[in-house]
C-alpha cells in the first residue's frame, strides 16, 4: 500500500508531490465516469479539509492495495455499463465535474445502474480502506441551530418531527442567551471553542459559525481558544454581488456555461473577498464552490445558512456548527419574476421584510441541517439544539444513551443548558 | 392579487397577443379552422411534490384542485415520470409520448413527432390551432417541433414565453444600469417595448418566422400605455399570472385545438424558499380553476374540451444528498410518480383511477381524442377517459 506523508492532522505535506502523483495513477485505473471528482480533488488538494484529504487518500490507498484482477472483477459491470452508454462518444471530461458530465449521465436510460454500480465501487474499496485502517476516535459532537427573535415560528415541530429521539423544552430566562453561553468563555464555563482547543482539536474547520446576519461573528469575536470557520451572509455580500452579477452573464448553453463556471472557479476574487476574512484560502474556495452549486446560496440568506452547514457537514465533518438563520426581504414588486437578479440593485423600492414567510423557510432549511447530520456515522456523537428565540424553547436531541439531566415538563434556563451541552462537549472521544 | 393590478396585466397579455394576429394577419377565433370540434388544454406545472398537495399535508395548499375540480374530474394519483426530470425533457416527452433525451436546455428539438406536428399534418390545422405557451424559462422554442423525417417545424406549434418578456426586460434594465421603481416609468418600459418592436423573436422565445413583427402605431400606443402602468403598480408580479393572462387571450383570440401551458412559479424553490414554493403551489391551484372556469365560458371550448393538470415531476426527498425540496434529480417515488386530473369532455365521470400510469400514455390518449390513429408510439391510452 502506499505510505503517505501526514501532519498531525492527516494533511498530506503540500510538498509531497509523489504522492499526488501516485493518486493520480490510481485514479487512472477507474472507469472513466468515476474520475472527474476525484481528478477535481487532486487538482485542488491544499483546498480541501483534513476530513476530505484523509477519505480521498483512504479511499486511493485501499484502491491501490487492489491486486489488478480484483480490481477488474470490482469494475468490470461498470465498464460495461459506460460502454452501453456510449460514454466513449461523449465530450466527458476527466478533469473534474461539469454541468455537462452530470446532463449527459442524468439523460442516459442507465443513470440509475450508473449511480449503483459507482455506489458499489465505492463501498467496496472504502471497506478495504476501513480495514486497514484505525478507527477513528468518536469525539462527541454539536449541532446548534438558532431561529432568531424576529422569525414567528408557531412550533418547532410544527411538521415532521426531525428525530424520534427530539424533545420539546421550555426556555426559563432569554433565550438569546444560549448562544452566548455556549460561544462565548466565562469564569465557570468555558466556550465550546476552548472545549475544543483542550480536546486537541487544531483544526478551524472543526468548529463553523454560519450566520444569515452577523451575530455570530460578534458573539464570537470576545471568545479566546479554538479558532473557527465564521461565515456571515452579511458580511460576504460585497463578494456575492460581485459574484451574483458575474453568475447572471452565463449563457444558456451548457458547454459555453461549464467554461464561464471553471473560470469563476479559478479567477483570483481577494478584491472582493470581505477583509475580516483575509487569509482563509481555504474558506474562500469552500464559499465559492458553495456558490456555484447553486442551492440559493447567492439568492436567499436562509438557503445559505441551510446549504452551507450541509456541505461543511459533509465536506469537513465538523466537531461543532452553530447555524443561525434570518429574515429575507419579500420579492419586490414586479421585479419579483426575476428573483435570481440581484433585488437591491434592479429596484430602487426599499426592501420590506418578510418574517412570516422566512420562519417558514427557516424551519424547514433548520430540519435540513438536522437530516444532512443524519447521513454520516457522525451523527451517533451529535448533539441536536434548535433555539427558537420567538417562542423561547428549544427542540433538542440527544445521541442515544445520553440522559438528559431535564424532563419535558422541565423549564431549563440557558445556563443549565449550556452547563449540560458543555458538560457532553466535555466527555472524551470513545 | 388586486383587481388593478390584474386588470394591467391582463391589458398588456392582450397587447401580445394583438401584436401576434396583427404578425399573422387575423387568424381570430370567431373564424374557427381545420374543422375540428373537440379541444385539449394541457396544463403541466413544474415540480411539485404529491405530499405538498394530493395529499393531507398538501390539501390546504390546493383548494380549487382539492374542493372544486377534484369532485368533477377523473383523477390519476399515481402518474409516473420514468424518464430525465428537467423541464425541457420532461415537457418534450408529454408532447411527444416518447421520453426524450436530449440536451436539458433545449438546444436540440425532440427527437420524435409531437402531438403539435401530428395535429397539424395529419388533420391539416394551422399554426394558430397548436400553441405552447410556457412560464418556464429552461424550455426553448425548439420544443414545438421535432426533428423527425416528414415533420418539423413546417408543422409546429406556436412557441411563447411571456414570462421571460417581462424577465428580460427587468435583466436588460439592470444590465444599462438602471434601477426598478415602482414610480419610474423610464426604466422597464423602455426594454419592454424595445423587445416588442423587435424584429427576432426568437429571444423572448417566439416562434415566429419571417414575418414583419412590428406593432402598428395604435397598438403600440395602447401597449406603451399597458406598460407604464404595469411597472408604476406595487402589487407583486407573478410570472405564471402573466402567462395564464396571455394563455387566455390565445383561447379567446385563437381558440386553438391544443393549447399546452407550463406554469412554473414554484421553481423558486431552487433558490430554497419554501414560502414562495408553496406560494407558487397556490397560484397555480388558483389559475387552473380559472382556466377551467374560462374554458366553461368561451362556446368555442364549452362542452367540448378536455383539460389535462399535472406536475412535470415531484421534488426530491427530504434528507437528500441534493437537498430535498431544491430540486428534482433523484431517483426516488417523491421525483418520480406524480398525479394528474382530467376534466371535461372526455371525462366518462369522476372518479380516481389508482391504475398507475405514464407520463408517455398522455401523447396517445390525446390522439385519441382527436381521432389520429396508427401513430407509432410506445403509450398505452389512459383508462377512464372517452377515447
Amino acid at each position: 500500500m502506499m505510505q503517505t506523508t501526514t501532519n498531525g492532522v492527516g494533511k498530506i505535506a503540500q510538498s509531497d508531490a509523489a504522492t499526488l502523483a501516485a493518486y493520480r495513477k490510481q485514479v487512472e485505473r477507474l472507469p472513466v465516469t468515476m474520475r472527474p471528482s476525484l481528478n477535481q480533488q487532486l487538482a485542488a488538494w491544499d483546498s480541501l479539509f483534513p476530513f476530505e484529504q484523509r477519505q480521498a487518500s483512504a479511499f486511493l490507498n485501499g484502491l491501490g492495495s487492489l491486486e489488478p484482477s480484483a480490481l477488474d472483477a470490482m469494475i468490470q459491470p461498470l465498464r460495461t455499463l459506460e460502454a452501453k452508454m456510449g460514454v466513449e462518444h461523449w465530450n466527458f471530461s476527466q478533469a473534474g465535474d461539469t454541468m455537462e458530465n452530470a446532463s449527459m449521465l442524468a439523460r442516459s436510460q442507465y443513470y440509475a445502474e450508473w449511480r449503483d454500480e459507482v455506489q458499489k465501487i465505492f463501498e467496496a474499496v472504502n471497506a478495504i480502506a476501513r480495514d486497514s485502517a484505525s478507527t477513528a476516535s468518536k469525539h462527541p459532537r454539536l449541532v446548534l441551530i438558532v431561529l432568531p427573535d424576529s422569525l414567528p415560528v408557531d412550533a418547532l415541530n410544527v411538521w415532521k418531527p426531525w428525530d424520534r429521539r427530539a424533545q420539546i423544552f421550555k426556555i426559563a430566562g432569554d433565550s438569546r442567551r444560549v448562544s452566548e453561553l455556549l460561544i462565548q468563555d466565562h469564569a465557570d464555563q468555558p466556550g465550546i471553542g476552548a472545549l475544543l482547543a483542550r480536546q486537541g482539536s487544531l483544526e478551524s474547520s472543526d468548529m463553523w459559525l454560519i450566520d444569515a446576519d452577523s451575530k455570530l461573528n460578534s458573539i464570537q469575536s470576545s471568545t479566546g481558544g479554538q479558532s473557527a470557520f465564521s461565515l456571515s451572509y452579511a458580511v460576504l455580500k460585497p463578494f456575492r454581488d460581485k459574484f451574483l452579477a458575474e453568475v447572471n452573464t452565463v449563457p444558456k448553453n451548457i458547454e459555453a456555461t461549464d467554461q464561464t463556471l471553471n473560470a469563476m472557479r479559478h479567477r483570483n476574487w481577494e478584491q472582493w473577498w470581505p477583509a475580516e476574512l483575509a487569509g482563509q484560502d481555504q474558506l474562500r474556495h469552500f464559499v465559492v464552490d458553495l456558490f456555484l452549486s447553486g442551492n440559493g446560496a447567492l439568492i436567499f440568506s436562509n438557503a445559505f445558512v441551510e446549504w452551507a452547514a450541509s456541505e461543511a457537514l459533509r465536506r469537513a465533518r465538523p466537531r461543532v456548527i452553530v447555524a443561525r438563520f434570518g429574515l429575507r426581504a419579500k420579492p419586490k414588486p414586479f421585479t419579483g419574476i426575476a428573483i435570481f437578479e440581484n433585488q437591491q440593485q434592479i429596484s430602487a423600492l426599499p426592501d420590506v421584510d418578510d418574517p412570516e414567510g422566512s420562519a417558514v423557510d427557516a424551519l424547514m432549511l433548520a430540519r435540513y441541517i438536522w437530516l444532512a447530520v443524519l447521513r454520516y456515522p457522525e451523527q451517533e456523537q451529535t448533539f441536536g439544539l434548535c433555539i427558537s428565540e420567538h417562542r423561547n424553547s428549544a427542540y433538542l436531541i440527544a445521541p442515544e444513551g445520553t440522559t438528559l439531566p431535564w424532563g419535558p415538563e422541565h423549564a431549563v434556563t440557558p445556563e443549565e443548558l449550556s452547563a449540560g451541552i458543555g458538560r457532553y462537549l466535555s466527555t472524551l472521544a470513545v | 392579487m388586486d383587481e388593478t393590478r390584474r386588470n394591467l396585466l391582463k391589458a398588456t397579455a392582450a397587447l401580445l397577443v394583438d401584436q401576434w394576429a396583427g404578425a399573422r394577419l387575423g387568424a381570430l377565433a370567431n373564424e374557427p379552422s381545420g374543422g375540428v370540434g373537440r379541444k385539449v388544454v394541457l396544463v403541466a406545472c413544474g415540480g411539485i411534490r404529491r405530499e405538498d398537495t394530493f395529499a393531507e399535508s398538501g390539501f390546504h395548499n390546493i383548494p380549487h384542485l382539492y374542493r372544486d375540480l377534484l369532485p368533477q374530474s377523473a383523477f390519476f394519483p399515481f402518474v409516473r415520470n420514468a424518464g430525465v426530470t428537467s423541464h425541457y425533457n420532461t415537457t418534450s416527452s408529454i408532447i411527444s409520448g416518447n421520453w426524450q433525451r436530449v440536451d436539458d436546455w433545449g438546444k436540440t428539438p425532440p427527437q420524435s413527432p409531437t402531438l403539435y406536428e401530428y395535429l397539424r399534418k395529419r388533420m391539416g390545422l394551422r399554426q394558430d390551432q397548436t400553441w405552447l405557451i410556457s412560464s418556464n424559462k429552461a424550455l426553448t422554442s425548439k420544443i414545438g417541433a421535432s426533428t423527425a423525417r416528414d415533420f418539423g417545424p413546417a408543422y409546429g406549434a406556436n412557441v411563447i414565453f411571456p414570462k421571460q418578456l417581462l424577465i428580460n426586460a427587468v435583466v436588460h434594465a439592470a444590465a444599462a444600469g438602471r434601477a426598478v421603481h415602482s414610480t419610474d416609468r423610464s426604466t422597464v418600459q423602455p426594454e419592454i417595448e424595445a423587445m416588442l418592436n423587435s424584429d427576432n423573436y426568437d429571444g423572448l422565445g417566439w416562434s415566429v418566422s419571417g414575418e414583419d413583427s412590428s406593432l402598428d402605431k395604435l397598438t403600440l400606443g395602447t401597449m406603451q400605455q399597458a406598460i407604464e402602468d404595469l411597472v408604476r403598480t406595487n402589487a407583486p408580479a407573478t410570472g405564471d399570472e402573466f402567462t395564464f393572462l396571455v394563455a387566455t387571450e390565445v383561447l379567446r383570440r385563437f381558440a386553438p385545438s391544443l393549447l399546452t401551458i407550463t406554469f412554473s412559479d414554484m421553481e423558486v424553490a431552487h433558490f430554497g424558499s419554501y414560502s414562495l414554493h408553496m406560494a407558487g403551489i397556490s397560484t397555480v391551484d388558483r389559475l387552473v380553476y380559472e382556466l377551467w372556469n374560462q374554458l366553461q365560458s368561451l362556446p368555442a371550448y364549452k362542452d367540448k374540451t378536455t383539460l389535462f393538470v399535472l406536475p412535470e415531476f415531484g421534488r426530491d426527498l427530504d434528507g437528500s444528498s441534493t437537498n430535498g425540496f431544491f430540486n428534482h434529480r433523484q431517483n426516488t417515488e417523491s421525483t418520480r410518480v406524480t398525479w394528474m386530473m382530467c376534466l371535461g369532455d372526455a371525462v366518462r365521470k369522476a372518479q380516481i383511477i389508482e391504475n398507475p400510469i405514464e407520463q408517455t400514455d398522455i401523447c396517445p390518449s390525446i390522439a385519441r381524442l382527436f381521432e389520429l390513429k396508427n401513430l407509432d408510439l410506445p403509450g398505452k391510452a389512459i383508462p377512464g377517459l372517452w377515447l
